[in-house]
C-alpha cells in the first residue's frame, strides 16, 4: 500500500520545545479525557498474601505440569477489582473478598479445526470436594496446554470459545427422534433414550447386514465431517464389513491431495516453517485460517522473527496477505502458470556466480526424470501434443535437463503476466525472493488454489515440481517433507484390547456410491454427490445394466459431526434426498449441535465438543511425530478423584448425566456397545469380536483398556510409561500416562526421513508406521519389498540407492514422480508431467486444467470469478454456530469484496445489495442467484470476488417444544437468522424473516447454563451477513481427483427493491444437469476394457481392500 | 512552571491519551477540528482533504476504526508489558508493578471501561500523566510548592520507569504503519511531546 504522507518532514523537530511555550491550547484536557481511573482511598488494601501462583510479579501462564491436579488461582474478577492487593481474598472474615478458585486441569484437544491444538479445560473442583456433588463440577475456562509440541500453549479464538461451545444456551440435552406419524423436515421431535435409539438403529443395521449380499455391503454409509482423530472411523465401517465410509475431503482439499498423490505418492507436504527463510503461500491458509492455522501461524511468526520473509499468492488480500512482504494477487486458477514461469527461469539462467539455478544433486538424485526420458513413447506422444517440441535422443541426465529448458521455456515473464493478470514487477520480485531463500522455502498445498478450480491439483504439482528444482522437498531444515513421516493413527487401533485382538479383514466390495467409475484416480469419495448418485436412476441402471451392482437406497445414512446438507454445494437437492425415505431409510446423526442436516434426521444423538469426548489424533505441524489425546474433562475430574461410572463401558456419558450437562455422549463408548450389544449381539456378523472386551467378552472394551492397547503401538511412549515411577504399576500405564499429559512427543527433528535406512531389529523392519518381516525383504529392480509382519501382503518400502536400502518417498519409483507414468495407464497422458496450457488451442484440448473462473469465460462486464473458499479466523465450517462471542465477532465480515475500480465501473457503492448470479461454463446452464453485500475495496484483484462460503447459516424454526421437556429447545439461537423456505422439486428459495437478536430475546426462558449466559440478553446482530451460497453453487466435480471445485463464475448487478440480502434462488433442477455435463462431458469412465477399479499403488481411502474388491468386470 | 504550561500538558497527555485508549468519536474529533492549535499540531490530519468530503461517521467507519484495530487490536500491541517483559506477554492477571504503583498513589484503573486488557496500555499510562498533570494544577494553586515538586519527581519517574521504556518503540512502529494522517501525526505528536516532556520535567527539578 503507498503512503502519501510525508513522513520525511521533520517538522516537530524544529518544534519540540514549544509545546509548553507560546500557546495556549484552550481545549481543557478534562474534556478530552476518556477517564477510566477511579479513586479508591476508601477501599482498603490488603498485606495478606493469596495462596496462589499469580501473585504479584510476573504472571505464569501455566502452572507446573506437577500442579495439574489442584492449582489455586484467584477468580478472572481480581483484574478488575484493583488486583490481590485491594479485597484480600475471600473467607469468613472478609466476604467481600476475590474467591480463590480451586482447579484440575484436565487435558484435552481442541475440535473446532483440524490444527487440533492442545487444550487443557480447568475444572473447577473446590466446591465438588465439599459436596460430593458431581453438579458442583464445572469447567470455568479452557487455555492451551504447553506440553502440546505443535500448539506450544497457545490457541486462536476458537480454541478458547470451548467454553461458551460447551454451555451454549441452546445445546441438545437428550438424543432426539422424530415424533412418530411426522415428516422429515417437518419439525416434530420427542426426546427418547441412548438405548431407545441405539436399540432401532442397531436392529436396523444388523437386519441390513444379515442378508449378506453385496448390496447390504453398499447400503450403510458413515459419513464423517472433518474428523478431527486419526483413525477410529474407518474402523467402524470396516468392522462391520462395508464399504460405507463418507469423508468430506472432496469439499475440502483432495484436488491439493490428488497433486501430492501423483507426485509423491502420499496425501499431503509438512513443512518445517519455524525454520524457512520463504513462505510462499498459496491462497488463504496457515497464517490465515486455513490448515494448521493458529499452530501454523505461530512457526511462521518465529520464522519471521528470524528474518524469513512471506509472500502470500492470493487474489485477496487476505490477512496473512495483509502483512506479507509481497502479495501476489494472481487470477485464480492459474497458478501452475506462475509456478511454471518460476521453473522456465531456474532452467534457463544462472546465479550471479554463473552457477545453474536447479539443485542438480537433489534432482537428479532424488526425481524419475530417467523414466520419461527412457519412455519414448511418451515422449513421442508429449510432442503430437505439443507439450514439447522435439522427441531427445539421448536419455541422460544432462538431456533431460535440455527437455526441461525448451519444454519451459515458453513460460516467459510476459506469457505469465498476461495469462496470471500479475505485473511483470511482482513476478520479478518473487523470482528474486524465491532464489535468495535457496533451499529453506517453506509451502503448504491446500485450500482455494488447489480445490477451487477444475485442474486444482496441478496447481500443486506444479508447486512441488519447481520446489524440487530447488531443494526445497529434500526434508531439510526449513524445507518441505510429507505426512507420512510426521503423522501418526493409532485411535483405531486398539485392536489388542479386543476379543478378536487384531485389525478388523480387508473390505470385500466397492461401494460405487463412494468412488464411481467415472472418476478411478479421485483421491477421496466424491461424498458430496450422494444424493446425486442415489437419485439418478438412468445412471445406476446404465451401470447396473453392464454389470455393476450398485444399490438405489441407503438402508441407513449416519453422518457424524457432519452437516452435508449445508455445507456441501446443491443443498436442496440433500434436501430432497434425505427427505426420502425410500432413499434413505433410517438416518441418524451424531451431532453436537443442532444443524441444517439433523432438521432431515430421523435421530439427532448430542455427542460431545472438545472437553466432552475421547479422540487421538496427530498432524504434520511440524518435523515431528506427536500425537494429542482429547479428553471428556468432567469425566477425568470425577474419576481421579474416586467417582466410578456404574457402567464401565459407558463413563463418559453417566459422568456427563451426572454433573448436569445432559446426556452427551462419545463415539467410541457409543460404537463399541452399539457393536456388541445391539448390531451383533450374537456375533454372527463377525463385528462383535472386534469389539468385546479381551478382560470381559461379555462387555465391550473401555476407555483405558482400548487406549492402552492403541498407545502401545508407540514405542517411546510405551517405553515411558512403563518406566515412569508414577505409572509403571498401573494396569494402563499408557492411557494413565496420555490421561495426565494429553500429548505425547515421539519423535523430534525429523528431517530427510526419505533417506532413512531399512534396517532390520530382531527381524522387523519398521517403516511407514507398520511392521515387516526382515526375512521378506526382497529386491525387485531398484525397489525393496517386503511382507507385513504376521501378513502375506507384500508392500514396496523402499529403493536401493547408493548400495544401500533406504525409505525413499511413497511412490512407485520411491522418487518424486517429475513423470506421473501410471497416468498413462489410466487415461490421462497429457498430464503426467508438470504443464499448463500455453494458449487457446491448448486450453481447448487441456479443458481438465482449465479453471472453470478462467478470465476466457468472463465475456460481459459484470462477469467475474467468485472465490469462495476461504475461512474467517473465527468461524469454522459448521462447528462455531453455538458459540456467542464467535458469532459476535463474525458480525458483517463477509460481504462480497469487490475490486473498487470494478464497483465504480457498475455504479455499485459500499454495502449495496447486490444479485450474484451463478452459471455453468460447462454446460451454459444458470443456478440461480443470492443476494449479498457488496464492499468494495482495492484489497482484491479486479475482475475477481470473493465471498467466503463458511457464512449463511439458516434455520426454519427459532425452537421446538419437547413433549416433557419444561422449555422450548432452541435451534442455533446464537448464529442462525429465521429464514421461510421454499422447493418444489425445481426450484428452492430461502428469504430472511427474523434476525437473531429477535430470535433469542423472544425466549429468554429457555436458555439453559444460565450462569454462563449472563450476557447473552446482550446479543445485538441479526446475522444476516451471509446467502447460503453453497446451495446455490452446482456441483462441480474435477474429472480426475473428484474433488467439487468451489469458484464459480457468477454475474452481478444491483438487486432489486424487494430484494433481502439473504435472499437466495435456485434451479435445482438445473444443478443436477450441471452436474451430469461435467460428469459425461469431462470425466473418462473405466471401460470393459478395465479389469481394475483403481491403481492400486494408488491409496484409496480408508481400509484396505481384497483383489476381488479391486477387480472390475463390465460389459461393454 | 507556569499555569499555561500546566494547563497545555493537562490538555497535551488528554489528546493523547484518547486517541490512543479507544477508537475516536465525533465528539473528540469535533474538540480538535475547533481548536486551531491542537490542530496545527497534526499537520497532515489539517490538510487532509477526506475531512471536508465525508461526514464524521463516514470518517470514523470507513477510516480511523480501521486504522484504530489495525495498530492498537491487531498488528501491534500497546501494552507495556509487551515491550518489557522476555516472554513479550501482556501482563493481565494478579498484580503487575504499575497496579501496585496506581495502588500506592490510590488509583485503579477501570478496565472494562477502558475496554483494555491489562493496565499499561500505553492510553492509560497517558492518562495517568494527564492525571498528575491535574494534580500539579491542584497544587499550583494552592501554592503548595512541596506538593509541586513531589508531582514533578512522580511524573518524571513514571516517565523513567514506564512510559519512556517502551512508548517510543511502540510509537515509532504506529508512525509507520498508520494508514490515517490522524494517526500517523497522533503517534509523531505522542513521541516528541514525551520526549519534549522529559526534558521540560528534568529542568523543572534541576531548577
Amino acid at each position: 500500500m503507498t503512503k502519501k504522507i510525508d513522513i520525511k518532514k521533520p517538522i516537530f523537530l524544529e518544534s519540540r520545545r514549544s509545546f509548553l511555550k507560546g500557546t495556549a491550547y484552550t481545549a481543557a484536557g478534562a474534556v478530552l479525557v476518556k477517564g477510566v481511573f477511579e479513586t479508591i482511598v476508601d477501599t482498603p488494601a490488603f498485606a495478606t498474601e493469596p495462596n496462589v501462583a499469580t501473585k504479584g510479579g510476573e504472571l505464569s501462564f501455566y502452572p507446573p505440569f506437577a500442579n495439574w491436579d489442584s492449582y489455586k488461582e484467584l477468580d478472572g474478577d481480581d483484574w478488575k477489582r484493583g488486583g490481590t492487593e485491594r479485597n484480600g481474598v475471600r473467607s469468613e472474615s472478609n466476604p467481600d473478598g476475590i474467591k480463590e478458585n480451586e482447579y484440575m486441569l484436565v487435558p484435552t484437544i481442541c475440535n473446532n479445526c483440524e490444527a487440533l491444538c492442545g487444550l487443557t479445560a480447568w475444572v473447577e473442583i473446590g466446591d465438588y470436594k465439599k459436596s460430593k456433588d458431581p453438579k458442583d463440577l464445572k469447567v470455568r475456562k479452557y487455555m492451551g496446554n504447553p506440553l502440546h509440541y505443535g500448539s506450544r500453549g497457545r490457541n486462536c479464538a476458537k480454541g478458547y470459545a470451548t467454553l461458551s461451545q460447551m454451555y451454549d444456551p441452546d445445546r441438545i440435552p437428550f438424543p432426539l427422534k422424530r415424533a412418530d406419524g411426522s415428516k422429515r423436515g417437518e419439525g416434530k421431535w420427542v426426546r427418547t433414550s441412548w438405548d431407545q435409539a441405539m436399540s432401532a438403529i442397531g436392529k436396523k443395521i444388523h437386519d441390513t447386514l444379515k442378508v449378506g449380499d453385496e448390496i447390504s455391503k453398499k447400503s450403510i454409509v458413515y459419513h464423517v465431517g472433518r474428523p478431527n482423530e486419526s483413525g477410529f472411523g474407518y474402523r467402524i465401517a470396516a468392522s462391520l464389513g462395508v464399504d460405507g465410509y463418507g469423508s468430506h475431503t472432496n469439499i475440502c482439499s483432495a484436488g491439493a491431495r490428488a497433486g501430492t498423490h501423483q507426485y509423491a505418492g502420499t496425501d499431503r507436504n509438512s513443512t518445517d516453517w519455524a525454520n524457512s527463510k520463504l513462505i510462499f503461500l498459496q491462497s488463504s491458509h496457515a497464517a490465515d485460517a486455513g490448515h494448521y492455522f493458529q499452530a501454523a501461524a505461530g512457526l511462521i511468526a518465529d520464522a519471521r522473527r528470524k528474518g524469513a520473509k512471506l509472500v502470500v499468492m492470493d487474489p485477496r488480500m487476505s490477512n496473512s496477505a495483509g502483512m506479507a512482504d509481497l502479495w501476489v494477487p494472481i487470477w485464480p486458477g492459474t497458478e501452475a502458470a506462475l509456478y511454471l514461469h518460476l521453473a522456465n527461469r531456474i532452467f534457463n539462467e544462472k546465479d550471479k556466480n554463473g552457477n545453474d539455478l536447479v539443485k542438480h544433486e537433489f534432482v537428479k538424485k532424488w526425481t524419475n526424470w530417467d523414466v520419461l526420458m527412457k519412455d519414448k513413447a511418451h515422449l513421442e506422444f508429449m510432442k503430437s501434443e505439443g507439450i514439447i517440441s522435439e522427441v531427445p535422443t539421448g536419455e541422460s541426465y544432462e538431456d533431460f535437463i535440455e527437455l526441461m529448458k525448451k519444454m519451459y521455456a515458453p513460460f516467459t515473464l510476459e506469457f505469465t503476466a498476461k495469462e496470471c493478470r500479475v505485473e511483470a514487477r511482482t513476478l520479478e520480485k518473487l523470482f528474486e525472493m524465491f532464489i535468495d531463500a535457496e533451499d529453506k522455502v517453506a509451502s503448504f498445498f491446500w485450500r482455494a488454489g488447489t480445490v477451487g478450480h477444475r485442474g486444482g491439483w496441478m496447481n500443486t504439482k506444479a508447486g512441488f515440481f519447481v520446489l524440487t528444482l530447488r531443494g526445497s522437498m529434500a526434508g531439510d531444515k526449513g524445507g518441505i517433507s510429507f505426512v507420512d513421516w510426521h503423522e501418526v493413527a493409532v485411535n483405531g487401533k486398539g485392536d489388542a484390547a479386543t476379543v478378536a485382538g487384531k485389525k478388523p479383514a480387508k473390505l470385500d466390495v466397492w461401494n460405487e456410491l463412494e468412488y464411481p467409475p467415472e472418476m478411478p484416480l479421485c483421491t477421496y469419495d466424491p461424498s458430496f454427490l450422494l444424493p446425486h448418485y442415489l437419485m439418478d436412476d438412468e445412471w445406476r441402471d446404465k451401470w447396473n445394466a453392464r454389470g455393476l451392482k450398485i444399490p438405489s437406497k441407503l438402508a441407513v445414512y449416519m453422518p457424524r459431526q457432519y452437516n452435508p446438507v449445508w455445507i456441501n454445494p446443491d443443498g436442496f437437492r440433500w434436501i430432497e434426498c434425505m427427505k426420502r425415505e425410500d432413499k434413505m431409510e433410517l438416518t441418524f446423526n451424531l451431532s453436537p449441535t443442532w444443524s441444517e442436516t439433523n432438521w432431515y434426521c430421523d435421530y439427532i444423538l448430542p455427542v460431545g465438543l472438545s472437553g466432552e469426548r475421547h479422540d487421538q489424533h496427530s498432524e504434520p505441524i511440524k518435523p515431528a511425530v506427536f500425537i494429542g489425546f482429547r479428553q471428556p474433562a468432567l469425566r477425568v475430574a470425577l474419576e481421579k478423584m474416586g467417582w466410578k461410572p456404574k457402567d464401565p463401558t459407558r463413563g463418559t456419558l453417566e459422568a456427563h448425566m451426572a454433573s448436569g450437562l445432559g446426556e452427551i455422549w462419545e463415539e467410541v463408548e457409543f460404537w463399541a456397545n452399539m457393536m456388541v450389544h445391539y448390531i451383533d449381539p450374537d456375533g454372527s456378523l463377525g463385528a462383535r469380536d472386534h469389539w468385546a472386551s479381551k478382560e470381559d467378552p461379555t462387555r465391550c472394551v473401555t476407555i483405558a483398556e482400548w487406549y492402552n492397547a492403541a498407545f502401545e503401538n508407540l514405542h517411546n511412549l510405551a517405553h515411558e510409561a512403563k518406566h515412569n515411577p508414577k505409572y509403571a504399576n498401573s494396569k494402563y500405564p499408557n492411557y494413565e500416562m496420555l490421561r495426565d499429559m494429553g500429548t505425547w512427543l515421539e519423535e523430534k527433528d525429523v528431517y530427510r526421513p526419505q533417506e532413512k535406512e531399512l534396517v532390520a531389529h530382531e527381524g522387523i523392519i519398521h517403516a511407514q508406521h507398520m511392521k515387516f518381516d526382515a526375512s521378506t525383504m526382497r529386491v525387485d529392480g531398484a525397489i525393496v519389498k517386503a511382507k507385513i509382519h504376521d501378513s502375506e501382503d507384500e508392500k514396496s518400502i523402499g529403493l536401493v540407492m547408493d548400495g544401500k536400502k533406504i525409505e525413499g518417498f511413497r511412490t512407485p519409483s520411491r522418487k518424486l514422480e517429475v513423470f506421473a507414468q501410471f497416468m498413462k495407464d489410466w487415461k490421462w497422458a497429457e498430464y503426467a508431467v508438470p504443464f499448463y496450457p500455453l494458449n487457446q488451442g491448448q486450453r481447448d484440448k487441456m479443458i481438465h486444467l482449465v479453471s472453470q473462473v478462467h478470465h476466457q469465460y468472463m465475456k460481459n462486464d459484470n462477469d467475474f470469478a467468485l472465490n469462495t473458499i476461504y475461512r474467517l479466523p473465527y468461524n469454522i465450517h459448521t462447528r462455531s454456530v453455538n458459540s456467542k462471542h464467535l458469532m459476535e465477532i463474525s458480525q458483517n465480515h463477509n460481504p462480497i469484496w469487490i475490486a473498487t475500480k470494478d464497483a465504480t465501473r457498475l455504479g455499485i457503492k459500499r454495502e449495496d445489495k447486490i444479485k450474484v448470479t451463478i452459471s455453468d461454463t460447462v454446460s451454459g446452464l444458470v443456478s440461480g442467484y443470492f443476494i449479498a453485500m457488496a464492499v468494495p475495496t482495492e484489497g482484491i484483484l479486479p475482475g475477481t470476488l470473493a465471498c467466503s462460503h463458511h457464512a449463511g447459516r439458516w434455520k426454519l424454526k427459532n425452537s421446538v417444544d419437547i413433549p416433557g421437556f419444561s422449555q422450548p429447545l432452541g435451534v442455533m439461537g446464537l448464529g442462525a437468522p429465521l429464514f421461510d423456505m421454499s422447493m418444489d422439486g425445481t426450484t428452492g428459495t430461502l428469504k430472511p424473516k427474523q434476525g437473531i437478536d429477535k430470535g433469542m430475546l423472544e425466549r429468554k426462558d429457555s436458555w439453559q447454563f444460565k450462569e454462563f449466559n449472563k450476557d447473552v440478553d446482550n446479543i445485538w446482530w441479526d446475522g444476516l451477513s451471509g446467502a447460503w451460497q453453497n446451495a446455490v453453487a452446482p456441483c462441480q466435480p474435477d474429472p480426475i481427483a473428484g474433488n467439487h471445485a468451489w469458484h464459480q463464475k457468477v454475474s452481478i448487478e444491483l438487486a432489486g427493491e424487494e430484494d433481502t440480502i439473504g435472499d437466495i434462488h435456485v434451479n435445482y433442477a438445473n444443478n443436477m444437469k450441471i452436474y451430469q455435463a461435467w460428469r459425461d462431458k469431462l470425466t473418462r469412465p473405466l471401460t470393459s476394457e478395465d479389469k481394475l477399479r483403481r491403481p492400486k499403488h494408488y491409496k484409496r481411502p480408508a481400509w484396505g481392500l481384497t483383489d476381488n474388491a479391486y477387480s472390475f468386470n463390465v460389459t461393454p | 512552571m507556569t499555569i499555561t504550561e500546566i494547563e497545555n500538558r493537562i490538555t497535551l497527555y488528554g489528546l493523547i491519551s484518547r486517541l490512543m485508549i479507544s477508537e475516536v468519536d465525533c465528539e473528540f474529533l469535533k474538540i480538535i477540528e475547533e481548536n486551531e492549535s491542537l490542530k496545527a499540531l497534526l499537520p497532515h490530519y489539517a490538510s487532509w482533504d477526506k475531512r471536508d468530503k465525508l461526514s464524521c461517521g463516514e470518517l470514523i467507519a470507513q477510516h480511523y476504526d480501521v486504522d484504530y484495530a489495525n495498530l492498537f487490536l491487531l498488528h501491534l500491541v500497546p501494552y507495556e508489558s509487551f515491550y518489557t517483559k522476555e516472554d513479550q506477554m501482556i501482563q493481565s492477571g494478579g498484580v503487575s508493578p504499575l497496579m501496585s504503583l496506581y495502588n500506592a498513589l490510590d488509583f485503579k484503573v477501570e478496565l472494562e471501561k477502558a475496554r483494555v486488557v491489562s493496565a499499561d496500555h500505553l492510553g492509560v499510562e497517558l492518562e495517568f500523566m494527564h492525571i498528575l498533570c491535574n494534580a500539579t494544577k491542584k497544587a499550583f494553586e494552592a501554592n503548595d510548592t512541596d506538593g509541586i515538586n513531589e508531582l514533578a519527581y512522580i511524573q518524571k519517574g513514571f516517565l523513567d520507569d514506564h512510559l519512556l521504556k517502551w512508548a517510543p518503540m511502540f510509537l515509532v512502529n504506529m508512525k509507520k504503519e498508520a494508514t490515517t494522517p490522524l494517526y500517523h501525526d497522533g503517534a509523531e505528536l505522542a513521541l516528541e511531546f514525551l520526549l519534549s516532556d522529559y526534558e521540560y520535567l528534568s529542568s523543572i527539578i534541576k531548577a
